[in-house]
Protein backbone atom coordinates (compact mmCIF):
# COMPACT_ATOMS: atom_id res chain seq x y z
CA UNK A 1 0.00 0.00 0.00
CA UNK A 2 2.78 2.33 1.04
CA UNK A 3 4.70 1.39 -2.09
CA UNK A 4 1.69 2.02 -4.30
CA UNK A 5 1.16 5.43 -2.74
CA UNK A 6 4.82 6.32 -3.25
CA UNK A 7 4.73 5.15 -6.85
CA UNK A 8 1.54 7.12 -7.44
CA UNK A 9 3.05 10.23 -5.94
CA UNK A 10 6.20 9.85 -8.01
CA UNK A 11 4.14 9.32 -11.17
CA UNK A 12 2.14 12.43 -10.39
CA UNK A 13 5.44 14.25 -10.00
CA UNK A 14 6.58 13.07 -13.42
CA UNK A 15 3.25 14.22 -14.85
CA UNK A 16 3.54 17.65 -13.25
CA UNK A 17 7.13 18.13 -14.35
CA UNK A 18 6.33 17.40 -17.96
CA UNK A 19 3.74 20.17 -18.09
CA UNK A 20 5.47 22.71 -15.85
CA UNK A 21 7.88 25.29 -17.24
CA UNK A 22 11.12 23.48 -16.70
CA UNK A 23 14.40 23.16 -18.50
CA UNK A 24 17.61 21.26 -17.80
CA UNK A 25 21.03 22.09 -16.50
CA UNK A 26 23.93 19.83 -17.30
CA UNK A 27 26.88 20.27 -14.96
CA UNK A 28 30.12 18.73 -16.11
CA UNK A 29 33.14 18.60 -13.86
CA UNK A 30 36.73 18.49 -15.05
CA UNK A 31 38.76 16.54 -14.34
CA UNK A 32 36.28 13.67 -14.32
CA UNK A 33 38.39 11.65 -11.88
CA UNK A 34 36.64 11.01 -8.59
CA UNK A 35 39.99 11.14 -6.77
CA UNK A 36 39.79 14.91 -6.73
CA UNK A 37 37.72 16.09 -3.80
CA UNK A 38 34.73 17.81 -5.31
CA UNK A 39 33.67 21.18 -3.97
CA UNK A 40 30.07 21.53 -2.83
CA UNK A 41 27.93 22.99 -5.58
CA UNK A 42 24.59 24.75 -5.19
CA UNK A 43 21.96 25.66 -7.74
CA UNK A 44 20.50 28.74 -6.09
CA UNK A 45 20.28 27.45 -2.54
CA UNK A 46 19.80 23.76 -3.28
CA UNK A 47 22.85 21.60 -2.81
CA UNK A 48 23.74 19.44 -5.79
CA UNK A 49 24.45 15.79 -5.00
CA UNK A 50 28.10 14.86 -5.62
CA UNK A 51 28.55 14.54 -9.36
CA UNK A 52 29.32 11.00 -10.46
CA UNK A 53 31.36 10.28 -13.57
CA UNK A 54 31.81 13.95 -14.28
CA UNK A 55 28.28 14.78 -15.35
CA UNK A 56 24.84 15.44 -13.91
CA UNK A 57 21.62 16.51 -15.61
CA UNK A 58 19.19 18.35 -13.37
CA UNK A 59 15.65 19.50 -13.94
CA UNK A 60 15.37 23.19 -13.12
CA UNK A 61 12.67 25.80 -13.24
CA UNK A 62 12.77 28.23 -16.16
CA UNK A 63 14.65 31.43 -15.35
CA UNK A 64 18.10 32.47 -14.23
CA UNK A 65 19.72 30.38 -11.57
CA UNK A 66 23.02 30.84 -9.73
CA UNK A 67 25.67 28.15 -9.53
CA UNK A 68 27.54 28.63 -6.28
CA UNK A 69 30.07 26.96 -4.04
CA UNK A 70 31.07 27.30 -0.42
CA UNK A 71 33.16 30.41 0.13
CA UNK A 72 34.80 32.01 3.15
CA UNK A 73 31.88 34.26 3.96
CA UNK A 74 29.05 32.01 2.75
CA UNK A 75 28.11 30.96 -0.74
CA UNK A 76 30.25 32.22 -3.58
CA UNK A 77 28.54 32.62 -6.96
CA UNK A 78 30.51 30.99 -9.76
CA UNK A 79 28.23 31.90 -12.64
CA UNK A 80 24.63 32.36 -13.66
CA UNK A 81 22.75 29.87 -15.78
CA UNK A 82 19.81 30.79 -17.96
CA UNK A 83 17.31 27.94 -18.09
CA UNK A 84 14.81 27.92 -20.94
CA UNK A 85 11.79 25.69 -21.35
CA UNK A 86 12.67 22.22 -22.65
CA UNK A 87 16.22 23.32 -23.39
CA UNK A 88 19.46 22.16 -21.86
CA UNK A 89 22.16 24.53 -20.67
CA UNK A 90 25.58 23.03 -20.20
CA UNK A 91 28.20 24.36 -17.83
CA UNK A 92 31.61 22.86 -17.18
CA UNK A 93 33.13 23.41 -13.76
CA UNK A 94 36.88 23.13 -13.37
CA UNK A 95 37.16 21.71 -9.89
CA UNK A 96 40.94 21.84 -9.60
CA UNK A 97 40.91 25.61 -9.36
CA UNK A 98 40.11 27.38 -6.11
CA UNK A 99 37.50 28.69 -6.31
CA UNK A 100 36.18 26.45 -9.09
CA UNK A 101 35.59 28.15 -12.41
CA UNK A 102 32.62 27.96 -14.78
CA UNK A 103 33.10 27.46 -18.48
CA UNK A 104 29.96 28.01 -20.51
CA UNK A 105 29.31 25.97 -23.61
CA UNK A 106 27.36 28.94 -24.85
CA UNK A 107 28.12 32.17 -23.01
CA UNK A 108 25.97 35.24 -22.73
CA UNK A 109 27.19 38.82 -23.01
CA UNK A 110 28.95 39.07 -19.66
CA UNK A 111 30.83 35.78 -20.07
CA UNK A 112 29.74 34.59 -16.63
CA UNK A 113 26.27 33.73 -17.80
CA UNK A 114 25.64 30.41 -19.45
CA UNK A 115 22.77 30.19 -21.87
CA UNK A 116 21.27 27.28 -23.78
CA UNK B 1 19.57 13.91 -39.89
CA UNK B 2 16.21 13.67 -38.15
CA UNK B 3 15.91 10.05 -39.20
CA UNK B 4 19.14 9.35 -37.34
CA UNK B 5 17.72 11.10 -34.33
CA UNK B 6 14.74 8.79 -34.35
CA UNK B 7 16.93 5.73 -34.49
CA UNK B 8 19.05 7.09 -31.70
CA UNK B 9 15.97 7.85 -29.64
CA UNK B 10 14.53 4.41 -30.25
CA UNK B 11 17.80 2.74 -29.30
CA UNK B 12 18.24 4.63 -26.10
CA UNK B 13 14.63 4.20 -25.07
CA UNK B 14 15.04 0.51 -25.64
CA UNK B 15 18.24 0.48 -23.59
CA UNK B 16 16.72 2.51 -20.79
CA UNK B 17 13.72 0.25 -20.51
CA UNK B 18 14.83 -3.25 -21.24
CA UNK B 19 18.30 -3.36 -19.79
CA UNK B 20 17.07 -3.43 -16.24
CA UNK B 21 14.54 -6.20 -15.83
CA UNK B 22 16.72 -8.30 -13.55
CA UNK B 23 16.67 -5.92 -10.64
CA UNK B 24 12.95 -5.51 -11.10
CA UNK B 25 12.37 -9.25 -11.15
CA UNK B 26 14.49 -9.81 -8.08
CA UNK B 27 12.61 -7.15 -6.23
CA UNK B 28 9.27 -8.61 -7.21
CA UNK B 29 10.24 -12.14 -6.16
CA UNK B 30 10.89 -11.02 -2.63
CA UNK B 31 8.78 -12.21 0.23
CA UNK B 32 10.00 -9.40 2.50
CA UNK B 33 8.20 -6.26 1.42
CA UNK B 34 9.70 -3.98 4.09
CA UNK B 35 13.28 -4.93 3.34
CA UNK B 36 12.79 -4.51 -0.38
CA UNK B 37 10.74 -1.31 -0.33
CA UNK B 38 13.31 1.05 -1.92
CA UNK B 39 14.04 -1.51 -4.63
CA UNK B 40 10.34 -2.07 -5.22
CA UNK B 41 9.73 1.64 -5.56
CA UNK B 42 12.58 1.88 -8.02
CA UNK B 43 11.16 -0.99 -10.05
CA UNK B 44 7.67 0.58 -10.04
CA UNK B 45 9.12 3.80 -11.37
CA UNK B 46 11.00 1.94 -14.06
CA UNK B 47 7.79 0.13 -15.00
CA UNK B 48 5.90 3.41 -15.23
CA UNK B 49 8.64 4.85 -17.42
CA UNK B 50 8.64 1.70 -19.55
CA UNK B 51 4.87 1.95 -20.10
CA UNK B 52 5.22 5.51 -21.35
CA UNK B 53 7.82 4.49 -23.94
CA UNK B 54 5.75 3.13 -26.89
CA UNK B 55 3.67 6.30 -27.07
CA UNK B 56 6.74 8.47 -26.67
CA UNK B 57 8.59 6.60 -29.38
CA UNK B 58 5.65 6.95 -31.77
CA UNK B 59 5.42 10.67 -31.14
CA UNK B 60 9.12 11.10 -31.85
CA UNK B 61 8.83 9.08 -35.05
CA UNK B 62 5.74 11.01 -36.28
CA UNK B 63 7.26 14.40 -35.55
CA UNK B 64 10.62 13.50 -37.04
CA UNK B 65 8.98 12.20 -40.22
CA UNK B 66 7.17 15.46 -40.76
CA UNK B 67 10.32 17.47 -40.05
CA UNK B 68 12.11 15.41 -42.69
CA UNK B 69 9.65 16.71 -45.26
CA UNK B 70 9.93 20.31 -44.19
CA UNK B 71 9.44 23.05 -46.69
CA UNK B 72 7.92 25.55 -44.34
CA UNK B 73 10.40 26.80 -41.74
CA UNK B 74 7.64 27.87 -39.39
CA UNK B 75 6.16 24.40 -39.44
CA UNK B 76 9.57 22.79 -39.05
CA UNK B 77 10.28 25.02 -36.09
CA UNK B 78 6.99 24.07 -34.47
CA UNK B 79 7.68 20.37 -35.01
CA UNK B 80 11.13 20.65 -33.48
CA UNK B 81 9.59 22.52 -30.55
CA UNK B 82 7.19 19.61 -30.05
CA UNK B 83 10.03 17.11 -30.29
CA UNK B 84 11.96 19.07 -27.69
CA UNK B 85 8.97 18.92 -25.41
CA UNK B 86 8.74 15.12 -25.79
CA UNK B 87 12.46 14.53 -25.29
CA UNK B 88 12.49 17.06 -22.45
CA UNK B 89 9.78 15.13 -20.61
CA UNK B 90 11.74 11.90 -21.04
CA UNK B 91 14.92 13.60 -19.82
CA UNK B 92 13.02 14.95 -16.84
CA UNK B 93 12.01 11.42 -15.88
CA UNK B 94 15.62 10.19 -15.84
CA UNK B 95 17.33 13.42 -14.67
CA UNK B 96 19.67 13.12 -11.69
CA UNK B 97 17.15 14.94 -9.51
CA UNK B 98 14.21 13.12 -11.11
CA UNK B 99 12.09 10.48 -9.37
CA UNK B 100 13.55 7.40 -11.07
CA UNK B 101 17.19 8.31 -10.42
CA UNK B 102 16.49 9.33 -6.85
CA UNK B 103 14.79 6.01 -6.17
CA UNK B 104 17.64 4.19 -7.92
CA UNK B 105 20.18 5.82 -5.59
CA UNK B 106 18.02 4.94 -2.59
CA UNK B 107 17.68 1.34 -3.75
CA UNK B 108 21.41 1.04 -4.25
CA UNK B 109 22.21 2.52 -0.85
CA UNK B 110 19.69 0.18 0.72
CA UNK B 111 21.26 -2.89 -0.90
CA UNK B 112 24.76 -1.78 0.15
CA UNK B 113 23.67 -1.09 3.74
CA UNK B 114 21.86 -4.40 3.89
CA UNK B 115 24.99 -6.23 2.77
CA UNK B 116 27.09 -4.47 5.39
CA UNK B 117 24.56 -5.28 8.09
CA UNK B 118 24.26 -8.93 7.09
CA UNK B 119 28.01 -9.37 7.16
CA UNK B 120 27.92 -8.47 10.87
CA UNK B 121 24.69 -10.33 11.60
CA UNK B 122 25.06 -13.34 13.93
CA UNK B 123 21.40 -14.39 14.04
CA UNK B 124 21.67 -16.85 11.15
CA UNK B 125 23.53 -20.06 10.48
CA UNK B 126 26.56 -19.68 8.22
CA UNK B 127 24.82 -21.20 5.17
CA UNK B 128 21.71 -19.07 5.72
CA UNK B 129 23.80 -15.95 6.03
CA UNK B 130 25.76 -16.87 2.89
CA UNK B 131 22.51 -17.44 1.02
CA UNK B 132 21.15 -14.03 2.06
CA UNK B 133 24.45 -12.34 1.29
CA UNK B 134 24.48 -13.93 -2.15
CA UNK B 135 20.94 -12.70 -2.83
CA UNK B 136 21.78 -9.16 -1.78
CA UNK B 137 25.04 -9.16 -3.75
CA UNK B 138 23.13 -10.18 -6.84
CA UNK B 139 20.52 -7.51 -6.15
CA UNK B 140 23.19 -4.85 -5.63
CA UNK B 141 24.90 -5.76 -8.90
CA UNK B 142 21.63 -5.70 -10.83
CA UNK B 143 20.66 -2.37 -9.28
CA UNK B 144 24.09 -0.95 -10.09
CA UNK B 145 23.66 -2.09 -13.66
CA UNK B 146 20.18 -0.55 -13.80
CA UNK B 147 21.45 2.81 -12.53
CA UNK B 148 24.33 2.64 -15.04
CA UNK B 149 21.82 2.13 -17.86
CA UNK B 150 19.76 4.98 -16.54
CA UNK B 151 22.88 7.16 -16.68
CA UNK B 152 23.46 6.11 -20.29
CA UNK B 153 19.84 6.97 -21.15
CA UNK B 154 20.27 10.35 -19.46
CA UNK B 155 23.38 11.14 -21.52
CA UNK B 156 21.62 10.11 -24.73
CA UNK B 157 18.49 12.17 -24.01
CA UNK B 158 20.64 15.18 -23.13
CA UNK B 159 22.56 14.81 -26.39
CA UNK B 160 19.31 14.42 -28.33
CA UNK B 161 17.91 17.58 -26.77
CA UNK B 162 21.11 19.46 -27.62
CA UNK B 163 20.87 18.31 -31.25
CA UNK B 164 17.24 19.45 -31.46
CA UNK B 165 18.22 22.77 -29.93
CA UNK B 166 20.95 23.39 -32.48
CA UNK B 167 18.53 22.41 -35.28
CA UNK B 168 15.98 24.86 -33.98
CA UNK B 169 18.61 27.56 -33.61
CA UNK B 170 19.68 26.89 -37.21
CA UNK B 171 16.07 27.27 -38.37
CA UNK B 172 15.82 30.51 -36.41
CA UNK B 173 18.94 31.73 -38.17
CA UNK B 174 17.44 30.68 -41.52
CA UNK B 175 14.31 32.66 -40.72
CA UNK B 176 16.47 35.67 -39.89
CA UNK B 177 18.24 35.27 -43.24
CA UNK B 178 14.85 35.22 -44.97
CA UNK B 179 13.74 38.31 -43.10
CA UNK B 180 16.98 40.03 -44.03
CA UNK B 181 16.50 39.01 -47.67
CA UNK B 182 12.98 40.47 -47.63
CA UNK B 183 14.29 43.69 -46.09
CA UNK B 184 16.98 43.80 -48.77
CA UNK B 185 14.36 43.37 -51.51
CA UNK B 186 12.40 46.32 -50.10
CA UNK B 187 15.54 48.45 -50.02
CA UNK B 188 16.44 47.44 -53.59
CA UNK B 189 12.91 48.28 -54.80
CA UNK B 190 13.06 51.61 -53.01
CA UNK B 191 16.47 52.34 -54.55
CA UNK B 192 15.10 51.53 -58.01
CA UNK B 193 12.12 53.82 -57.43
CA UNK B 194 14.37 56.64 -56.26
CA UNK B 195 16.64 56.13 -59.26
CA UNK B 196 13.62 56.23 -61.61
CA UNK B 197 12.36 59.37 -59.93
CA UNK B 198 15.81 60.89 -60.18
CA UNK B 199 15.98 60.06 -63.92
CA UNK B 200 12.59 61.65 -64.43
CA UNK B 201 13.75 64.69 -62.55
CA UNK B 202 16.92 64.91 -64.61
CA UNK B 203 14.86 64.71 -67.80
CA UNK B 204 12.60 67.41 -66.51
CA UNK B 205 15.52 69.63 -65.58
CA UNK B 206 17.13 68.91 -68.97
CA UNK B 207 13.94 69.94 -70.72
CA UNK B 208 13.87 73.28 -69.01
CA UNK B 209 15.50 75.80 -71.23
CA UNK B 210 15.89 79.41 -70.31
CA UNK B 211 14.02 81.78 -72.63
CA UNK B 212 15.99 82.80 -75.69
CA UNK B 213 18.35 79.77 -75.70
Amino acid sequence: MRTLAAAGAALALVGCQSTADVGYVEIRTVPVSTNVSQPSLYLDTIKVEPIRKGSAVLTQRVGTTKLATDGAGGQLTLCEIVVKKNRITTVTVTVLERPPRCQCRNAGGSGRTCIS
Amino acid sequence: MIGRLVHLAAALLFAAVFAMPAAVALAQDSGQPDAYTPVEEFSKQLDAFKKSIPELNKKIEDSAASVDRWTDVNKARKEIEELRSIVGAALGAVADNGPVSTLGTQALNHARNKLRALEQDTRFKTEEREFLLEQWRKLREETEQATEELGAARREFAELLRTLQSNEDFIDELMQVRQAQKALEVIQRLTRDIRDASDQLKKLIGAIKPPGV
